[in-house]
């Protein structure tokens, strides 16, 4: 910083006038955590699938009639969905943003928690503006994909970085789509256990928890020198 | 101290990175820092656990266990091949080096091709590698024939227009989502939107290589038809050059006046080819194997009968291909298969045997049987379908059974020994003795109206009792829809109790009313009570 | 004369970047100062090619850079360190700079050896095989400096290039500056009046988007003895240059 950028005030005068005081700095500080990660484009994109689950379902995008074939564009899409998520773990700030205060964690917690829950909205509304087409598990079997695979997002996340983390949730449904089709029973496949399966549902639910548990402690993994 | 008094640093030993061609070493840059490789462990995996263990449980043949290429193992490649370009596309954006590549005397598009080409590359490795690995297995196995190309080359092609268009989509939208909604986009419109915009059954969707399947004995009793394969390429290389010339003519390409015209006529050719590809595919239209004539009006083809494209037609490949069929007597007739389906030939003569002991010696029963080209049975009315197919017939003189490759167990992996058995075994009965009622293309049963079913019902219950005879019972052939007629509830309950009636009847006592009364039974002469 | 403008303007919406600009420069190293904002960075976009100008005349080496075959000469002649260097992290050294040789249509025979002559000068034959995610910020600048000196420029744009270099290496890249300033024109856009006092023969100051000094350093220098913040006397004439334009 150059000295022509520091002005000293004339002697006898009058100090500069207060700076207005800054109105709800927990909503400002949440706004701009949420820009900073993109946020509103990360919504955009979840809308966006949701459209095309609109579409897949309404003109019947399937690989077959019956059972799994039926189901995995669905998944994928949902994959998609649990993509967006963890790339919006990216920051580009690295380090700084880091050695700051308290309030870190819980953004990143309430940010990926938050947007877990929109995509499932989103896709659940497009699933349902496709009646009388619709998911043939219904809501509560999306909501379980959708966190189990935003988990693997977020896991993935502290990996390979966030702008790379789509590659986890995608290539988990891959392998789970011919895992489905040649009928392997895992519940570590959920997305192709039956709906109200509580081993599915479990093990979804810990790794959405798991992947919650360490974008909360760490975040994405920082690229160096971005 | 100024500058001239610092002690010299040591010389660092001179650094030559190897001399080359300029265009080769940028993609040689390219290729050694592409991120394509990381993905191989994926890759291998998904081959591992899907075309690959789906090839192994097809037969032995080569254009079968070739289909998984482009309609398994390409959809598995189209999500990491379309992401990992579009990633690679946003590069310069996402790094921040736009400056410095626009302000160089090479255009940017020189840079952005070689990137291009280094992805693919790479990708077309991973596939041959995979494609090479189940054509190695195949060639220990099979018993005839040789690996097909077209599926090979037309796969390789579809994974250059596809890096093609999530490269570009990454240029031109260098954003953190591009990558992978452009791979579940690719993959989602790979695989259903192309159909559902032009229809299953259209002529142009024979364009798409994921959803175009071949007939499952494409090559074996004739050679493979390359027209669907020449249009498919022409296709999808006029795609990639209209999609890598959009990339040229963005304002962010750097190209000056000069190569932008020829950016401008590859990007015109690229479109002329796809626009011709396009049109061809609408002029595509299905013919009886061995011929480019289109089948008549009232006897339409089955779905597994080759696509011919008249323009691309090459009358060459519709000359037979030599083989010796080994044969195999049972029951004083020949059954005899293809020898690229020799493996099956155990299970076909023990499908068929009981079934040609009790017919022999009756009118119209088979004095051979044998395999002939899918598609080239042309559905009759009262001929039993199988998935839409025909399954089986019986013509000639003397009479001589018929039956294709699609009754062979080569897609529907689930089909135990045991059905591959008894649906072979429906197929002979039902050919023997036709139900005399339609069934949709579709495969499902047909419903005879309420006028012809009581002519239908005695010849289903024949049906049912030369099955029983030979070991099937009436639950089993419910369970499997062996007989593909739907009689009204009532009637149906009748005729079940005929057929075990006439099962149940000495085999000579049989085979004399039989040899009396199956030609009225055929015309529909025949009332049920009349049978014994 | 390699580089020549006259009322030279460029726009960004309706912000003047630039607000008329009259320069001409030979060989020899050219500073350009001022303030944040004061348009140096896009000053030096325009000579890059990067961005046109708006209105007003640029001429570089030469020819004139709206005409695409002309500008395609220049580029070939030209390197450019931006103030924000983007890379790729999985490149190594060698291969970054390669990389721009190569689409500086540099003669193929002559990139290996180019190549190497830049590593040396830039002092990173101990970083050449290492990637660049791995070096530090200074030594990323020097990769910076690298790219832009490997096709012997004949017009050299650099935009705060000792950013991150500690004291012994900035030193011997005033010394490059120098040697590369010998056959041909260096313009060095810096907040750090040290890097002009000591490697440019000329300096020009600029303010809202105009020169508002143009001169030796001594001259800068003497305009500062009649008032003028400042801890060094370069700073002195810096601020009292500013003080003026601003009055």
């Amino acid at each position: 910083m150059t000295v022509t950028g520091l002005r000293t005030p004339a002697p006898g005068g009058s100090a500069a006038p207060a700076a207005p005081r800054l109105r709800w700095p927990g909503l400002r500080m949440t706004w701009l955590f949420l820009a900073s990660r993109r946020v509103p484009a990360t919504l955009a994109a979840l809308a966006l699938l949701g459209l095309v689950m609109r579409a897949a379902l309404y003109w019947h995008w399937t690989l077959g009639s019956r059972g799994a074939a039926a189901q995995a564009v669905p998944v994928l899409i949902e994959a998609g969905a649990a993509a967006v998520i963890a790339i919006s773990t990216y920051s580009p700030m690295g380090e700084p943003e880091r050695a700051t205060g308290r309030w870190l964690p819980w953004l990143r917690l309430a940010a990926a928690a938050g947007l877990t829950g929109v995509a499932v909205g989103a896709l659940a509304a497009g699933a349902a503006s496709a009646a009388p087409a619709g998911l043939a598990g219904g809501s509560l079997d999306l909501l379980r994909n959708v966190a189990g695979l935003a988990g693997l997002g977020l896991l993935a996340a502290a990996v390979t970085g966030g702008l790379l983390a789509w590659v986890g949730p995608l290539g988990y449904v891959m392998l789970a789509e011919i895992g489905l089709v040649a009928g392997w029973g895992s519940p570590l496949l959920w997305p192709g256990r039956p709906s109200h399966d509580l081993g599915g549902a479990l093990c979804a639910g810990l790794v959405f928890a798991a992947g919650l548990l360490v974008t909360t402690v760490r975040g994405a993994r920082d690229p160096v020198h971005e | 101290m100024t500058a001239t008094q610092l002690p010299a640093r040591p010389r660092a030993a001179a650094l030559r990175p190897p001399s080359g061609g300029t265009a080769w070493r940028l993609l040689r840059l390219e290729l050694r820092r592409s991120p394509m490789p990381w993905t191989f462990p994926l890759l291998a995996a998904l081959f591992a656990f899907d075309p690959y263990r789906t090839a192994m449980g097809y037969p032995a043949v080569w254009t079968i266990r070739a289909s998984v290429l482009p309609n398994k193992m390409l959809p598995d490649f189209v999500v990491f091949v379309v992401g990992i370009a579009a990633w690679v596309g946003s590069r310069d954006g996402r790094r921040h080096t736009l400056d410095l590549v626009e302000m160089t005397p090479r255009p940017r598009w020189a840079g952005q091709l070689a990137a291009w080409a280094a992805t693919t590359i790479w990708a077309i490795v991973a596939f041959l590698a995979a494609t090479a690995v189940l054509y190695g297995v195949t060639a220990a196995q099979a018993t005839w024939g040789g690996p097909p190309w077209w599926p090979v080359i037309v796969s390789c092609a579809e994974l250059a227009a596809l890096a093609a268009l999530g490269f570009t989509a990454g240029a031109l939208f260098p954003g953190r989502f591009t990558a992978p909604l452009a791979a579940v986009g690719a993959f989602v419109l790979s695989l259903e939107g192309f159909n559902n915009a032009v229809g299953r059954s259209s002529a142009f969707a024979v364009l798409s290589p994921t959803t175009y399947v071949p007939a499952n004995d494409a090559g074996v009793f004739y050679p493979y038809p390359p027209d669907v394969a020449i249009d498919q390429l022409m296709f999808l290389a006029g795609l990639t050059a209209v999609v890598l010339g959009v990339l040229g003519l963005a304002r962010s390409s750097g190209a000056g006046p000069g190569l932008r015209r020829g950016v401008a006529v590859l990007t015109a050719a690229g479109t002329a080819a796809a626009l011709t590809a396009v049109g061809l595919a609408g002029t595509a239209r299905q013919a009886l194997p061995g011929t480019s004539q289109p089948p008549s009006a009232t006897a339409p083809l089955s779905m597994q009968a080759p696509w011919v494209i008249p323009a691309l037609h090459d009358a060459a490949s519709d000359q037979p291909r030599p083989y010796t069929p080994v044969c195999q007597t049972v029951a004083a007739v020949p059954v005899c298969i293809h020898p690229a389906f020799r493996i099956y030939l155990p299970d076909v003569a023990a499908a068929l045997g009981p079934v040609l002991r009790v017919v022999a010696g009756l009118p119209g029963a088979p004095v051979r049987a044998g395999q002939v080209a899918s598609g080239s049975l042309v559905p009759r009315s009262g001929q039993v379908n199988v998935g839409g197919l025909p399954a089986g017939e019986i013509s000639g003189t003397p009479p001589a059974f018929s039956y294709t490759a699609d009754q062979v167990p080569a897609r529907a992996f689930a089909e135990s020994r045991g059905m591959f058995i008894t649906s072979l075994q429906a197929a002979l009965v039902g050919a023997f003795v036709p139900a005399g009622v339609s069934q949709p293309a579709t495969g499902a049963p047909a419903v005879p109206d309420r006028r012809t079913a009581p002519a239908v019902a005695p010849r289903v219950a024949v049906q049912e009792a030369l099955l029983i005879d030979v070991g099937v019972p009436l639950a089993t052939q419910r369970k499997q829809g062996l007989i593909a007629v739907q009689l009204p509830s009532a009637l149906q309950a009748q005729a079940d109790i005929v057929a075990q009636r006439f099962a149940g009847l000495p085999a000579a006592a049989r085979h004399a009313w039989l040899a009396r009364h199956l030609a009225a039974l055929r015309a529909g002469h025949v009332t049920l009570a009349q049978l014994p | 004369m390699n580089i020549e403008t006259a009322g030279l303007i460029r726009r960004f919406g309706r912000t003047e970047a630039v607000a008329g600009v009259d320069l001409a420069a030979g060989p020899g190293v050219f500073g350009l100062l001022g303030p944040n904002g004061a348009g140096k960075t896009t000053l030096l976009r325009m000579m890059a090619t990067v961005i046109p100008p708006s209105s007003g005349t640029l001429r570089l080496l030469g020819r004139d850079p709206r005409a695409s075959g002309p500008r395609r000469e220049i580029r070939r002649r030209l390197g450019y360190l931006p103030q924000q260097l983007g890379y790729y992290p999985s490149f190594t050294t060698v291969e970054f700079i390669e990389y721009f040789a190569l689409l500086k249509e540099m003669p193929a025979r002559q990139i290996p050896g180019a190549v190497a002559v830049a590593v040396e000068r830039t002092d990173l034959g101990g970083k050449a095989r290492a990637r660049l995610r791995t070096l530090s910020g200074g030594m990323l600048r020097r990769v910076g400096i690298a790219q832009a000196i490997v096709n012997e420029p004949d017009l050299l744009l650099l935009d705060e290039p000792t950013a991150g270099l500690d004291p012994e290496q900035r030193v011997s890249f005033r010394a490059l500056l120098r040697d590369l300033a010998q056959r041909s024109t260096v313009v060095v856009s810096t907040h750090l009046v040290e890097d002009v006092g000591a490697a440019c023969s000329e300096v020009a100051l600029m303010h809202q988007g105009k020169i508002v000094f143009r001169g030796t350093p001594a001259e800068l220098t003497a305009r500062g003895t009649d008032g003028g913040a400042g801890d060094a006397p370069l700073e002195r004439g810096y601020t009292a240059v500013l003080a003026q334009a601003r009055s």
